[in-house]
């Protein structure tokens, strides 16, 4: 057994009982918490609210899932864990590897269980095979690239005081919640005030949701598919390069 | 003589101001319940009030930040409690509330003195989430005075919501039992807000939402902002506080004995 697949088997079993049952439950919860509160209060025009709200539902649960990466990932590098495994011969990125393979899992189970839902609530892959794939990897790219991000932050900065009691990812729940309520993955644009409108149409949260509902519903704009994966592949790269760099970090 | 003087001064009173003191301090050093006591329910205010004002003033000819300052106030209170109740887990696990536990004080202040401390935190979120809302157009129609109980629902709330969650907090062993309380309360607020108007869900939905606690009190909330009737949901929020407060009272008193007195 390779040090990567052991490793990530640990972080299957650390989290069995409480991050990946919550990952579902989360999923579910929040979208049929947002669904219930605005269904009746936001205008989409012809599109069932559960489809528009849908995308936006995962990538809010991406940033949940990556706030937890974040505390992950400082325990793992200033326990004693994290030591030992410093002194074995395995490569250095292994269980940064492990780490994002288990984030990966997490992202595909809250995927399916927002699909699962999203399907009882008139959510529809309306676009095909190749939609539906486009949309399983744009979502997991996005993922992927947080949770590096994610990784590289808890890493980084273990032993600050910001994050040993977890006041980082507490800190970050306020951006990304303004991110992605202010976003038109939660309302069409005209529902915000009008000094706000052209924010919510530009910023990253609203133009990776867009792609995603138009993955949904067969047909995306080209230059709204640019700038998302712009975003997604931009961040990958930057957080990859740094997170890779962290691991480096020898106290 | 000065030790006997401060022994015989030394009273419930006194000794839980200076346990209530310890979380204040504790908490007035901890980034994590600054996030999630004052900052969160305001930004989430904002961010609400931004999202769905425009649609809500559409749909229902009124100002949605009448529904979204008290849903928000005693959210905050919520997440403050939801937070202080993970500590005691932590706590317990250090030994420190055992610790606590032999001082010659009154065994009562340890708990007495974690309510008074929930209810000054509760306070100041409350009055800064009210004066944001003001900020954001919120006006007390009846008078300003209805400020005082307004700004003292939410601490109430915050009471109440942490006896039960120490009652769960000192007997479960992961924090996932908080966890699923905080987050059904905290839906059972939102869902109060006005947003949904309770006249657009199906009639399940109005039951369901209509015969929770946390519904009457923002009812009440809003009655003292808008300067209309607030006698009926005032009763019915404290025929709820009286009797989770009935029930969860001597389960928290047992329990905390049991779990820190090991």
């Amino acid at each position: 057994m390779t040090a990567v697949a052991a490793l990530t088997e640990r972080m299957i079993r650390i989290t069995a009982r409480d991050d990946l049952p919550f990952a579902i439950l989360a999923t579910a919860g929040i979208f049929g918490f947002f669904n219930f509160a605005l269904r009746n209060v936001i205008d989409t025009g012809q599109t069932n609210y559960a489809q528009y709200i849908l995308p936006v539902i995962i990538i809010q649960v991406t940033f949940l899932g990556a706030l937890s990466t974040v505390d992950r990932a400082a325990h793992d590098q200033r326990s004693g864990f994290g030591i030992g495994i410093r002194t074995l011969p395995v490569p250095v990125v292994a269980p940064l590897i492990a780490r994002m393979l288990y984030c990966l899992l997490r992202g595909v189970l809250a995927l399916l269980a927002a699909l699962a839902v999203g399907y009882l609530f008139g959510f529809r892959m309306g676009g095909g095979f190749l939609y539906t794939a486009a949309f399983v990897i744009l979502v997991l790219l996005f993922t992927l690239a947080l949770s590096l991000g994610a990784d590289a932050t808890g890493t980084g900065a273990a032993r600050s005081a910001i994050v040993r009691t977890g006041a980082s990812s507490q800190l970050l729940l306020i951006p990304q919640m303004l991110l992605v309520m202010l976003s038109t993955g939660m309302a069409p644009a005209d529902s915000f005030p009008d000094w706000l409108q052209s924010f919510v149409r530009y910023q990253p949260v609203s133009q990776v949701t867009q792609t995603l509902q138009g993955f949904a519903a067969g047909g995306v704009s080209v230059s709204n598919l640019a700038t998302s994966l712009a975003w997604c592949l931009g961040l990958l790269v930057v957080f990859g390069a740094l997170a890779v760099r962290m691991q480096r970090r020898t106290e | 003589m000065t030790t006997d003087a401060a022994l015989r001064k030394s009273s419930l009173a006194v000794e839980s101001f200076l346990f209530a003191g310890r979380l204040l301090t504790h908490w007035r050093r901890e980034p994590v319940m600054t996030v999630q006591a004052l900052l969160y329910p305001t930004f989430l205010l904002i961010a609400y009030d931004l999202l769905v004002g425009k649609s809500i003033l559409k749909i229902t000819g009124r100002d949605s930040i009448y529904g979204l300052v008290p849903t928000c106030a005693i959210a905050g209170a919520m997440f403050g409690a939801l937070t202080a109740s993970l500590a005691i887990r932590v706590e317990l696990d250090w030994g420190l509330l055992p610790r606590l536990w032999v001082l010659p004080v009154k065994r009562a202040s340890a708990l007495t003195g974690r309510l008074v401390a929930e209810a000054v935190r509760t306070l100041a979120g409350s009055i800064i989430v009210t004066l944001v809302g003001v900020l954001l157009g919120l006006r007390f129609e009846g008078g300003w005075l209805a400020v005082i109980p307004f700004i003292l629902v939410p601490v109430a709330v915050a009471v109440v919501f942490s006896t039960v969650l120490i009652a769960i907090a000192v007997r479960s062993k992961s924090s996932m039992a908080l966890i699923l309380v905080g987050v059904f309360s905290v839906s059972a607020v939102f869902a109060s807000s006005g947003a949904p108007p309770v006249e657009t869900l199906p009639s399940w939905a109005r039951l369901l939402v209509q015969f929770q606690p946390m519904y009457p009190t923002v009812q009440y909330m809003r009655a003292l902002a808008e300067g209309g009737p607030g006698l009926q949901p005032l009763l019915v929020s404290l025929i709820w506080a009286l009797a989770l407060t009935a029930v969860f009272g001597p389960l928290a008193i047992r329990g905390y004995r049991a779990a820190a007195g090991r």
